[in-house]
This record gives C-alpha cells, sequence and structure tokens, in this order.
C-alpha cells in the first residue's frame, strides 16, 4: 500500500514536473523574444499607434493645442481626403506609375536575367557592372535624370538637337509636357530597380533543376517552348518576391519624384508620397498628412497581401 | 618752451586724425556687456557667402568673454524645418536664430519680442520698410541683416542697336526704350522673339513660392492685392485674371521657357546668364555671376532698371513692383541667454558688420552702410557697379514689400502655385483657375481661425 502509495506520489511529482516543464517550455520561447518584441513595439507600434491617433486630430505642427481629439471632428481629416480632387489624382498616378514601372522593370529585368544566366565567359563582371546603379542614392539618381531631360541644357535635348532631330528653338520640355513628365520618371525608376530585380530572377534561373530541361531538349522542345513552359512557371516564387519588393519600393519612391518634377507642373506627377510630404512637412498639417500616410498603407497591405497570397499558390503549384 | 608747445600740438593733432579716422571706420556695436563664462548657442543660415560673417564673431568673444557654439548651419528651406520643428518640440535651446520676412509670421509665438531690447538709436539705421516687414502686431520680432530686391534686367545691346528700334518704332509707333510697365514688357519681349532679336522675350520661376511670389509682385504692381482686409481671397479678380492671361499667352506663345514651370532661381538664371533672354525681374544677387565674363556670355551686356509698374486694368492704383525679403536674427522665447543672445545680433547686425557683408554683394539695410558701399562704388571700374546700389537703395529704400505677413504664407503658396501652373500650361482658363485657388484657400484659412 505504501509501495503504492509512493508510487502514486512519484506518479502526480512527475506528472506535475512535466506540467511546469510543459508550461515553462511554453514560456520560455517567448521570454526570449520578449526583448526583441518589447523593442519592436516601441520603435514601430508606438510611433504607428500614435500617428493613427493624430490622424484623427486637427494637429499642426506649430499649432501645439491643436493636438487634441474630439470624437465630433475625428473623421474630419478622412473625409477631407475622400473628397479631396488631389489626393484621388495622386492615388491614381501612383497606381499608374508603379503599374507602368513595375511590369517594365520586370520584363527587362526577365530578359537581362535570362541573356545573362547563358553567358559562359564574364559572367561575374558583367553581374558587378549590373549592380552600378543599385549603389546610387535615389535622390542621386533622380538630380542625373533630372539633368539628363532639362530641357535648356539637358543631354537629350542636346543631343536631339546634335542628330537633327529637332531645332534648337523646339526644345522638348520632357519634365513638363504630358505624358513625358510621368514617362522621363518612369525610366528613372526603372533605371534604378533593374539590377536588384535582375539579380534575383537570375539566382532562380541558375538554380532551376537541369533535368527538366535535358528531358525537354530530348522532347524536341525549341528555345522559347523551354522559356514559356519551363523557365518561366518555375521562376514564379522567384518573380512573386521579386514583384513584391520591386512594388513596394516603388511605392515609396519619393526621392526620384521629389527632385525630377516635384509632382508638378500642375500636379501632373503627383503621388500620394510627394502630397503627404506638402500636406505634413511644408504645411505643417500632421494630422492631414497622418490621415493620408495611414490610407496609404492600407493599400499597401491590401496589395502586399495579394501579391504573397499568390507567391503561395505558386509554390503550390511547383 | 616753444618745444614744448610743438610737441603738445603735435600730439593733440595726431589725436585728433586718429579721432577722425577712428570716427569715419564703421563701428562694431554689442561690445558693451561683459558675457564672461556665457556660451551663446546660434542657429544659423549657412553655404556660400553666408558664412564669411561669422568669422567676426571672434572679435565679440574677445570683447565680451562669451563663447559662442554655432548649433546649426543649414540651407533657409531646411532651417525653416528646423526652427518648425525645434519651436513645436520645445527644443530650441539656442539663444540666436537665423529667420527672414517670409517666414517669421509662422513663428512669432516662439519667439521673443524685441523692441525692449533695441533702443530707438539702436534702430534709427535700419530701413523703416523692413523693420514694418519685421514687425507684427506691434512686436519687433527680427533685426535685418541682409536684403533683396528685383530690379528689371535687360540685355543692352538689343537697345542699343538702331536697326532693332527702328524697326519697333515701325511695329508699334513707339520708342524702343528699357521698358518700365508690365504691358511695355509684354510688347518688347514679343517684338524681340517674333523678330528673331532673342530667343526667349522673358523668363520667370515657374514653381512653389517663387511662382507664387511672382505673380504677387505683378498682381499687387498692378493695384491689385491677394487677401481683402478679411484675409478673404482676392486675387482672383479681374486684376488676377488679366495677369494669369499674361503669363498663358506668354507660354503659348514661346516668350518666355517651354520647362518654365519646373524652373526655379538657377534654371531662370541660367536663361539669362546664356543670353538667351531680353528682360526679366532678377533679385540683384544674382549681379556677381552675371558680370562674370567665364561664366556667363550676358556678362557686360546687361543692364538694370526698377521694377516695372503693373498693368493698366489696375487703373490709378497701379505701383512699382517690389517683392522683398531680408535675411534677418531673431531670439526664441525659449533662448537660455536672451540678453547674450541679443548682444550677439547687435554686433552682427552693427555697422562694422553690415558693411563688410555687403562688400561680398549682398544688399545693405542699414543706411549707414548704403552710404559707405556706394561711395565705395564711385570709382568701380564698371559704372553698372554703382548704378546697381543707388538703384537697390532706392528699391529697397521705396519698393519693398513682403508677402503677407501670415503664418499660412507657405500652405497657401502650396495650394496657389500647381493652379497657377495649370493655367500656364493651358489646362484651364484663367478665370476657373484662380476660382478654383480662391475656394481652396478660403477654406484653408477658414480651418486656420481667420473667419
Amino acid at each position: 500500500m505504501a509501495a503504492n502509495s509512493n508510487s502514486a506520489d512519484e506518479k502526480g511529482a512527475a506528472t506535475r514536473f512535466v506540467e511546469v516543464s510543459r508550461i515553462e517550455a511554453g514560456f520560455f520561447p517567448f521570454a526570449m523574444i520578449s526583448p526583441a518584441v518589447l523593442l519592436i513595439i516601441l520603435v514601430i507600434g508606438f510611433p504607428l499607434l500614435y500617428s493613427l491617433y493624430v490622424s484623427f486630430t486637427p494637429y499642426e505642427l506649430l499649432k501645439p493645442n491643436s493636438l487634441n481629439f474630439t470624437t465630433a471632428r475625428a473623421l474630419r481629416n478622412y473625409q477631407k481626403l475622400l473628397n479631396d480632387e488631389i489626393f484621388w489624382r495622386s492615388l491614381w498616378n501612383t497606381i499608374l506609375f508603379l503599374a507602368v514601372t513595375v511590369n517594365l522593370s520586370y520584363a527587362l529585368s526577365l530578359a537581362l536575367s535570362q541573356l545573362l544566366a547563358r553567358v559562359t565567359v564574364g559572367q561575374s563582371l558583367l553581374r558587378t557592372l549590373l549592380m552600378v546603379p543599385m549603389m546610387f542614392a535615389p535622390i542621386l539618381v533622380g538630380f542625373q535624370f533630372r539633368w539628363f531631360f532639362n530641357a535648356n541644357v539637358g543631354l537629350v535635348n542636346n543631343l536631339l538637337i546634335s542628330l537633327g532631330l529637332i531645332q534648337e528653338q523646339g526644345q522638348i520640355a520632357w519634365l513638363v509636357d504630358v505624358p513625358l513628365g510621368m514617362i522621363t520618371i518612369i525610366i528613372a525608376s526603372i533605371w534604378m530597380n533593374i539590377p536588384v530585380i535582375t539579380i534575383i530572377l537570375l539566382a532562380g534561373t541558375l538554380s532551376l533543376p537541369s533535368e527538366t530541361f535535358e528531358a525537354a531538349e530530348v522532347d524536341g522542345a525549341s528555345g522559347w517552348q523551354k522559356f514559356r513552359f519551363i523557365t518561366f512557371p518555375l521562376l514564379a516564387p522567384f518573380s512573386y518576391i521579386a514583384l513584391t519588393i520591386m512594388s513596394l519600393d516603388i511605392a515609396r519612391a519619393f526621392d526620384i519624384v521629389r527632385i525630377m518634377t516635384d509632382g508638378g507642373p500642375a500636379r501632373r506627377t503627383e503621388m500620394l508620397w510627394t502630397y503627404i510630404t506638402r500636406l505634413a512637412i511644408e504645411d505643417t498639417k500632421f494630422g492631414l498628412g497622418s490621415a493620408m500616410a495611414w490610407i496609404t498603407v492600407i493599400l499597401s497591405v491590401l496589395f502586399t497581401l495579394y501579391f504573397f497570397r499568390q507567391l503561395v499558390r505558386a509554390r503550390i503549384v511547383r | 618752451m616753444y618745444r614744448k608747445l610743438f610737441l603738445i600740438v603735435l600730439m593733440l593733432a595726431l589725436v585728433s586724425i586718429v579721432a577722425v579716422q577712428a570716427q569715419d571706420e564703421a563701428q562694431y556695436a554689442g561690445l558693451d556687456m561683459d558675457l564672461s563664462g556665457i556660451t551663446i548657442k546660434m542657429a544659423n543660415i549657412g553655404g556660400g557667402q553666408y558664412e564669411v560673417m561669422y568669422d567676426a564673431i571672434a572679435v565679440f568673444e574677445e570683447a565680451t568673454g562669451a563663447t559662442v557654439e554655432i548649433v546649426a548651419l543649414l540651407d533657409g528651406f531646411s532651417m525653416d524645418q528646423k526652427l518648425k520643428v525645434d519651436f513645436a518640440t520645445g527644443a530650441a535651446d539656442y539663444d540666436v536664430a537665423w529667420d527672414h520676412t517670409s517666414f517669421v509670421a509662422q513663428y512669432t509665438p516662439f519667439l521673443l519680442p524685441l523692441q525692449d531690447y533695441f533702443s530707438e538709436e539702436e534702430l534709427a539705421p535700419f530701413s523703416p520698410a523692413i523693420l514694418d516687414a519685421a514687425t507684427i502686431d506691434g512686436n519687433l520680432y527680427l533685426i535685418p541683416r541682409h536684403a533683396d530686391i528685383s530690379p528689371i534686367h535687360y540685355r543692352a545691346d538689343l537697345y542699343s542697336d538702331e536697326a532693332i528700334a527702328a524697326a519697333y518704332m515701325d511695329a508699334t509707333g513707339e520708342e524702343l526704350n528699357v521698358p518700365s510697365t508690365l504691358e511695355q514688357i509684354d510688347r518688347q519681349a514679343r517684338f524681340f522673339v517674333d523678330n528673331g532679336h532673342s530667343p526667349l522675350g522673358y523668363t520667370l520661376a515657374g514653381k512653389e513660392e517663387a511662382l507664387t511670389g511672382r505673380f504677387y509682385e505683378m498682381h499687387f504692381a498692378s493695384g491689385g492685392s491677394l487677401f481683402d482686409e478679411n484675409y478673404e481671397p482676392s486675387f482672383n479678380d479681374e486684376i488676377g485674371v488679366a495677369v494669369a492671361e499674361l503669363l498663358a499667352g506668354w507660354y503659348a506663345d514661346g516668350i518666355i521657357p517651354s520647362d518654365t514651370t519646373s524652373l526655379l532661381w538657377d534654371g531662370v538664371a541660367q536663361y539669362f546668364c546664356n543670353n538667351d533672354v531680353a528682360i526679366k525681374l532678377e533679385w540683384y544677387g544674382w549681379y556677381a555671376y552675371f558680370q562674370d565674363a567665364d561664366s556667363c556670355a550676358v556678362a557686360g551686356n546687361f543692364g538694370l532698371a526698377r521694377g516695372f509698374t503693373g498693368l493698366s486694368v489696375g487703373g490709378d492704383a497701379v505701383r512699382p513692383s517690389g517683392w522683398a525679403g531680408a535675411h534677418a536674427f531673431s531670439v526664441p522665447a525659449t533662448a537660455p541667454n536672451p540678453q547674450a543672445g541679443v548682444q550677439l545680433i547687435k554686433f552682427l547686425a552693427s555697422e562694422r558688420v553690415a558693411y563688410e557683408e555687403a562688400l561680398l554683394g549682398f544688399l545693405p539695410t542699414r543706411g549707414d552702410v548704403w552710404d559707405r558701399v556706394i561711395a565705395d562704388a564711385s570709382d568701380a571700374e564698371n559704372p553698372l557697379d554703382r548704378e546697381r546700389l543707388e538703384l537697390a537703395r532706392i528699391q529697397v529704400g521705396e519698393d519693398f514689400k513682403t508677402p503677407p505677413l501670415i503664418a499660412e504664407w507657405i500652405p497657401f503658396s502650396n495650394i496657389f502655385y500647381p493652379h497657377l501652373q495649370a493655367i500656364i500650361l493651358g489646362d484651364i482658363s484663367a478665370q476657373e483657375g484662380l476660382d478654383a485657388a480662391a475656394a481652396e484657400t478660403r477654406e484653408m484659412m477658414a480651418d486656420a481661425g481667420y473667419y
């Protein structure tokens, strides 16, 4: 009986030990990541929540008393923006800019990556050269292309004049005319984005299994057929990662637009981020600027979710 | 005995000569206080010629015992951003801050009124028009450093060619003289372009506050006002429409550059520098650049004239243009050592330091410094050097006009200039564009509590 009793006690203790261990085992990982979580809350979470709060107030930087929340005007900034023609125009410009830049950058990068994958001599040198645009700060790219497209002293107009394609009096106002202003920004942005996308796609291409291609060759597939039915589908996960990174990066394109056209003239190239800067920084309307930033963030999150869903689907297919 | 008398007379004579010479030299100010052990912090504009003035601070430090620490050296717009953030967060822990007549209205709750720190005698040398621009609601917030305003710049060769003058007479029935009205500029600019004498007739900065300011100037010179006495927008009146239509017509007819709406000051100056523009209103500050034959084709081939009067649609109310501004010093309300900051401002704005800075080409804000620089220029090799200074003194004294001294000037400009660009580019009619700008401005002013 005593033996039984001891055995039961031991069993109970063992059970408790296992339970405690389970609790500890459950708690331990959380304890380990808690410093990082706290840091993220402090550095990212708090400013985000604070800017959300500010977006419901009429806060202006030089009017400290305006940082007060009232239920009556909580949604005023959002209502104002939804009725703001410039906001919708800048949203449309951003979507247009994003769609054209992402697709063209992707198409050119894909072509470049396939060409690079076939180079047998000096590939590393070419890859290094390809990465040169990545070494430029976006602000410098903006200055560089602004000079290229300057109507008076710019490289492009002077080249066209030298070739006799335009007259000296008929200089093209690249940064002003519709749709040239938007096109010049897109060109600058594509120039800056191609390298990183090409490198990702090149890495993807080089990692593809060679057996599949050999089997296709045995079956007599042409080069185009191999690309269309093997390379392109197998590259889908890499493509979605590249497109997601590029989309978020381009959607935040600020430096290039700011330097080249600053959203103008007459708001012809106004984008969400140039408009937010104008409202929040130049006009010091932090409340309105925060509301617009939050609308933009929500749109970006939705966009990213869609892309990740596509990415997961692509992996399952693979 | 005679020898002693002779020595006394000689000594008296020497002392008198030294005294007269000392009196004739520009004097420092602000050195009459012991500031030993005090560190004066200063946030100031930096870059190029602006920083030469700060070399003189060593004299102030030696005389007063203070230590001056420059905590920021930024360009004007970056300083504006810094001041806004520092004032809003209570971090303006400096005793002297750079300031500007175009920006000061937004900072006034955070600045120390200075009228009690300066005697009438100390303020007397400064241009009254600039002190007016530095005074808001009866409080003096700025002590001016140097100013700028725009005269007409014109290509001299176009006005000295008899064949061109005769052709102009045939075409318009009037003599070709340097223009003094906006309508004369319009006629002459069109004539020069249409007849191939100049690639461009006129130029102006076409974006941001630069464009708003130029419109304000043309509207003001034509007798208009951006706002009425109740701060209701009034720029969409008949005068405003006439000015906007003039600009749109110039753009459509190639009188101004095709990239006007992407130009700021440097881009506009480049066109004139290249000898490509017949007439333009330009800041005096570009004079040295235009006269540099190594950089500019227009060097030695341009003249200056007082700013134009506006369009005749304004009737008797037309007046000379004079959009102007002045760099200045102010004291933040949170300054740890306001009195020491004021002493440093007295020194930096003194006749001596202001004169030394004026020698670099900046336009002074003090009458005594004007006298000196004009006298210095009397034997200049180029007579335009003196004419420029005399003309500038008249303009700064009589035509100096700041934009409305309201905190909403920059937000207003950010609303206004894209609409004016749309008008210039022909996207919208002048009346529609100005009406749209007026409606947005009214909403912004209502939000700011003006009505």
